[in-house]
């Protein structure tokens, strides 16, 4: 009854992103303001490790003493968050845009070893949440001035992502799959850090430049790249 | 010699055809061992793949060869396998054997070889091993890597219940290594330095996706790992079976064992095989497969089921005849022909099952949803079944199945349909009563009937025909149509002799008639009411058996005697009945329902025999009676309830309950103690008779204080508890007080009031006052001469009522008698009314001493005043205060010349005339006294001072001493 409910929850909680995710139906949201919110609450919920880690580490049986302590993230799978602090904003995006397209690949590697349909559901609406979550990059390097180019919306289908090395033990991919998505978790957990700095940095220049106030549309601007790293599209004036 | 040289030589030859033969024949198991060995291994089923071949055969020559295998592991001479493989060996021909390895083959170097022997009958004589073949070394730990630790076996299959054998492989040798198996520590046997084997015994399922076994070194981070599939345990399809529907295809159908458990695709798969046809199948579907009949005819088939998975094979059997297990398709083209009231035809097809096979079909009949015919026919393709004895104007449901008649195996399915039967004439006749009511003369008959049941309406029934026979005029007919669903009509006539019949009618006919007579004679004779008593099954009503003829008896009530409509309902019964039970859900407990029986005459005249009242279940009276009380004594009060309704209780009342509360501890007699609702305790007077409406309490206590309580009792219990009435008896002699004393008080009290206003009347009559010089207040005056000093005559001892003013010229002095009678001037001090302009009708007694002259000069004894009186001091002297202070100095000025001794008092009794101012009168004719009369106190004065006093008026300040 609770896993039930628990399931029902994640999945409102995943229509309700998705349908805030508008650019999956065709458009974005032109407010930067509104639209880092939503990636900020999106990071949020994905960093949780209920929605992956855990039920993946109970299902494949690896949660026994001395062996979930080698379910660590291998260093070097997804970028610290100290890398992600350092990189502009446009990269930033790129970065998570490309990792993530990486770890909708992997989910489908691992759904082979998931057959179970309440399991599979719960791997499948991980899924969803990764392609919404990449939809509305989409829209937010739409909002950053050029980097239009670099990030491309999700499509809905099965992406064509090469595959990843097979491993033949089942016990060593099982394994991988654990230390994958917990690397997973702890990136976007750190993902969730730097648009929350993203934010603080807009009240900063808020505080600072009260002359500034949100403006709707897409006016361009020529600004210098440092400008550029601090400003959104959508704050520039006019 | 010659015999010993014939000897040698016969020695040699022999010698030499046996070398030569030996040496053709031994030749060939030499060239016969096994060459080319290869052996290859495959580490997922721990196998090693052993292939050779035999070069030296003949061609076209086969030789049954026995090859005898052996397998050492980690060195030669430690052989684990010793086998011998027997075959067919044709020339370059390449043999095949595999061997399972228990131990994961990565876990210990293997070596293999081998030798053949001929077995063959044709060439018993070489039945000798060849030589073995070198040893083939697998070494597979060569070729794993440079990892610090291996763990095999790699993601092995097997079944639940299994043994399995689990090794690592370590490249360091400093570590220590540690293995678990779901996080239970293993312990193996170390089977070299770096290897070390785990045997697991009847492994379990834990769950579906597998069992983990990992190995971690005790420093660094290195973990290594298998998962062992444990599946359940594959069990063999049940209830296998294959029938026919159109002897052209066999649908096999069967329960695939429980799901082995896992998650990985440890595939089924079924085959069906038949073994007189030798035919195969390879099922599609997991629980059912077709299988197409063969053309020539055949009858028997032998069926094996094979299910078959990675681990395990399963197999069942199934023998039969095809023609045994025809399950027909349904019956098509089911119609439901010539419908008529009472019976109808279902006719149908069935599908052929051979050219010469009989089905036998089943026909069922439904009417209101239960199976009310059932009936087996036998069908080549046509069958037709006819149903009788239906009721007419009813729906009804026919369905028809099949099965094969010589060898049943199943029935086809049902085919249905569904038909309603024609009508028909209502058969019965309708159930019919009256009420008859005698209004302005005419005759009110409401006549009643009840709705037909289906079975007997045989169809909708349209409507009602009452036709009304006047028995006075038989001839005078009389037809009425009341349409349905009408239950009743009312009826006015003029006479109330009329033979009434009613029936029922339908689009195809009418019913028989219902006859009820109604008579001039209401026949409502006073009947005693009895009680009957109801219970859950309903009221048991009997009535006395009438003697003569009786066609039959007839139970009437209303079934809610409150509504004005009564919903009117009635039992017929026949002649030699004398009791019915009437039950109804609409009775209710706590309802009286009123019943009337009658008989009925050879007539049809219903005449009524006998009343019944009962409820079917007594309630406790709901409310109590609104009691009066009466004829209060000291001993005793009645009481009286006479407007309570017994008959609107829920109950018979059967009698009253009283209860009397009092301070005696002690009821009084004719009542016991009882116990209240509220745990008080209080007499009871239990009044048993139900029409009882009185009650007088009695022995009671004068001036005591009672509370009382009435309520009614049925059979069930009492009333609902109500408020107490209080009441005080009166005490034992307050009559007397009011008969007697009250009036006497009155009366003294009117004596005295005439008395008293009498009383004045009689004293003047019989005993005037006489006054009494003594007790005059001028003797206090007189008295205070004594004192040389002047004495001061206290003006508060006189109340002047007038004051009179003199004009006086200061120093002269005259006599009183030289005074003329001047008119003197009146100050009126005391509101007399009237007496200020002319003479009243006061009678004035004054007090002042008697003088002549002062009588003839001033008039009514009014005291005379000093004319030196200045106006302003008038004007202070119109106080009613100012005045006898005024006066008192006057009088202390007067007095002080008046010498003691000299006082001669004269007394008069003054009496004031009508007229004032009349002197002559005064003596001759005294008036009569007036009402209003006063008597004033006289004060005496010496003749001395009978001048006409000089009266001072003080000032203020003098008038304070």
């Amino acid at each position: 009854m609770r896993a039930q409910l628990m399931r029902r929850t994640l999945l409102s909680l995943v229509l309700g992103l998705l349908f805030l995710s508008t650019p999956a139906m065709g458009s974005c949201l032109d407010n930067y303001q509104e639209l880092l919110g939503q990636l900020q609450k999106q990071a949020d919920f994905m960093q949780h490790t209920s929605m992956l880690l855990d039920p993946y580490i109970s299902i494949q049986g690896l949660d026994k003493d001395g062996l979930k302590e080698h379910c660590q993230e291998r260093p070097g799978v997804f970028p610290s968050k100290d890398v992600l602090q350092r990189l502009s904003r446009q990269e930033f995006l790129q970065i998570l845009n490309t990792t993530l397209g990486h770890v909708l690949h992997r989910l489908r590697t691992l759904q082979k070893d998931i057959l179970k349909a309440q399991d599979l559901e719960k791997l499948n609406i991980a899924k969803l949440n990764i392609r919404g979550f990449k939809n509305n990059i989409h829209c937010m390097a739409q909002l950053l001035p050029g980097s239009l180019e670099k990030t491309e919306p999700t499509p809905t289908g099965p992406g064509a992502s090469p595959s990843p090395t097979p491993i033949s033990d089942a016990f060593q991919r099982r394994l991988e799959g654990c230390r994958f998505l917990h690397g997973y978790h702890r990136f976007m957990h750190s993902v969730g850090q730097v648009f929350r700095e993203w934010g603080q940095s807009l009240s900063r220049s808020r505080r600072h430049s009260p002359r500034r106030g949100l403006r709707k549309g897409k006016h361009r601007t020529h600004l210098s790249s440092r400008n550029k790293r601090l400003m959104p599209r959508g704050w520039l004036p006019r | 010699m010659a015999l010993f040289s014939a000897f040698q030589t016969t020695f040699l030859l022999a010698l030499l055809s046996l070398k030569t033969y030996q040496s053709e024949v031994l030749s060939e198991p030499l060239s016969l061992a096994p060459e080319s060995l290869e052996v290859s291994i495959d580490s997922a089923r721990q196998c090693l793949h052993l292939q050779w071949s035999v070069h030296n055969l003949a061609y076209h020559q086969e030789l049954k060869m026995v090859f005898q295998i052996e397998i050492s592991r980690i060195k030669t001479s430690n052989v684990i396998w010793v086998e011998n493989y027997s075959t067919t060996v044709k020339r370059n021909q390449v043999l095949r054997w595999n061997w399972e390895s228990k131990l994961p083959l990565e876990c210990a170097k293997h070596s293999v070889r081998m030798r053949g022997a001929v077995d063959d009958a044709q060439v018993p004589e070489l039945r000798f091993w060849s030589n073995w073949t070198s040893w083939e070394e697998v070494d597979v730990q060569s070729s794993l890597g440079h990892d610090p630790l291996f763990v095999f076996p790699k993601d092995k299959l097997v079944e639940e219940g299994s043994n399995v054998t689990i090794c690592y492989v370590s490249r360091s040798h400093q570590n220590n290594i540690s293995c678990y198996l779901e996080g239970v520590r293993m312990h193996g046997e170390q089977l070299d330095p770096n290897v070390c084997v785990f045997h697991l015994k009847n492994v379990p399922f834990i769950r579906e996706t597998g069992t983990n076994i990992y190995c971690k070194a005790d420093q660094g981070d290195v973990i290594k790992g298998i998962v062992l599939f444990v599946s359940k345990v594959f069990e063999e399809p049940k209830d296998f079976s294959c029938e026919t529907r159109d002897l052209k295809t066999l649908n096999c159908t069967w329960a695939p064992g429980s799901d082995a458990g896992l998650l990985t695709q440890l595939s089924q798969s079924y085959t069906l095989f038949e073994s007189f046809s030798g035919k195969k199948t390879l099922c599609k579907h997991k629980s059912w497969c077709n299988w197409q009949v063969s053309p020539d005819s055949q009858e028997m088939y032998n069926f094996t089921l094979t299910a078959e998975n990675y681990l395990r094979k399963r197999s069942v059997h199934l023998l039969f005849n095809l023609t045994h297990r025809v399950h027909p398709m349904a019956p098509f083209n089911v119609f439901v022909k010539n419908v008529s009231a009472t019976n109808a035809t279902m006719t149908w097809k069935v599908h052929s099952i051979g050219n010469y096979s009989t089905l036998l079909c089943q026909i069922e009949l439904y009417g209101e949803g239960k199976v009310i015919q059932k009936q087996n026919v036998s069908v080549k393709v046509n069958g037709k079944h006819l149903m009788k004895k239906l009721e007419p104007s009813t729906e009804y449901a026919a369905q028809v199945r099949c099965a094969n008649a010589h060898h049943f195996w199943k029935w086809s399915e049902w085919t249905r349909r569904n038909f309603t039967t024609a009508e028909a004439a209502p058969s019965e006749a309708p159930d019919v009563w009256r009420n008859v009511k005698s209004v302005q003369g005419h005759c009110v008959v409401t006549l009643f009937w009840k709705p037909l049941s289906k079975l007997q309406a045989n169809g909708k029934i349209l409507f009602y025909n009452v036709v009304l026979e006047n028995l006075d005029r038989p001839s005078t007919l009389k037809l009425l149509s009341i349409p349905a669903p009408a239950n009743g009509t009312e009826l006015t006539l003029d006479r109330c002799s009329y033979q009434i019949h009613v029936t029922a009618n339908n689009s195809v006919g009418t019913s028989p008639a219902s006859v009820i007579a109604v008579s001039g004679d209401p026949g409502n004779k006073e009947v005693e009411e009895e009680r009957v008593k109801g219970t859950e099954d309903g009221f048991c009503l009997s009535w006395k058996p009438q003697p003569g003829d009786v066609t039959g008896y007839v139970v009437e009530w209303c079934e809610r005697p409150g509504d004005p409509l009564c919903d009117l309902q009635w039992k017929n019964l026949g002649p030699n009945t004398t009791s019915t039970v009437v039950s109804s859900d609409a009775f209710r407990p706590g309802v009286r329902y009123n019943f009337r029986i009658y008989g009925i005459s050879t007539e049809r005249i219903p005449y009524l025999l006998e009343k019944k009242t009962g409820y079917s279940q007594e309630l406790v009276p709901s409310d109590n009676p609104q009691v009066l009380m009466s004829n209060l004594t000291s001993y005793s009060f009645t009481l009286s309830w006479k407007d309570y309704a017994a008959e609107s209780q829920p109950g018979f009342v059967r009698g009253y309950s009283l209860y009397l509360k009092s301070k005696a501890a002690r009821c009084l007699p004719g009542s016991e103690k009882a116990v209240l609702s509220d745990d008080s305790i209080c007499c009871k007077y239990k009044i048993d008779n139900p029409k009882q409406k009185t009650f007088v309490v009695e022995n009671l206590q004068p001036a005591s204080f009672y509370e009382f309580f009435l309520t009614p009792y049925t059979s069930v219990g009492e009333g609902p508890q109500g408020a107490f009435t209080k009441v005080t008896t009166p005490d034992e002699y307050s009559h007397i007080l009011i008969r007697i004393i009250l009036p006497m008080i009155f009366s003294i009290l009117l004596i005295m009031i005439l008395c008293y206003l009498k009383s004045q009347w009689m004293k003047e009559k019989c005993y005037p006052d006489i006054p009494d010089p003594y007790k005059s207040s001028v003797l206090s005056l007189i008295k205070s001469k004594e004192n040389p000093r002047l004495t001061i005559m206290n003006v508060k001892d006189c109340i002047p009522d007038a004051i009179e003013v003199i004009n006086k010229q200061e120093g002269t002095r005259k006599s009183l008698t030289e005074t003329e009678p001047t008119k003197p001037t009146y100050l009126y001090l005391l509101p007399t009314e009237k007496s200020h302009s002319g003479p009243g009708p006061c009678i004035c007694f004054e007090n002042f001493t008697y003088n002549q002259a002062a009588s003839d000069s001033v008039s009514c004894g009014h005291v005379p005043v000093t004319p030196k009186a200045q106006p302003s001091q008038l004007g202070l002297l119109t106080s009613s205060e100012n005045v006898p202070k005024a006066l008192g100095k006057n009088y202390v000025n007067s007095l002080g010349e008046i010498p003691a001794g000299e006082t001669n008092l004269n007394y008069v009794s003054q009496l004031a005339s009508p007229m004032c101012g009349d002197k002559s009168s005064l003596p001759t004719n005294p008036p009569e006294p007036a009402l209003c009369s006063e008597y004033k106190t006289q004060m005496a004065i010496p003749m001395g001072l009978a001048s006409p006093p000089s009266i001072t008026l003080l000032d203020e300040g003098e008038h304070d001493h």
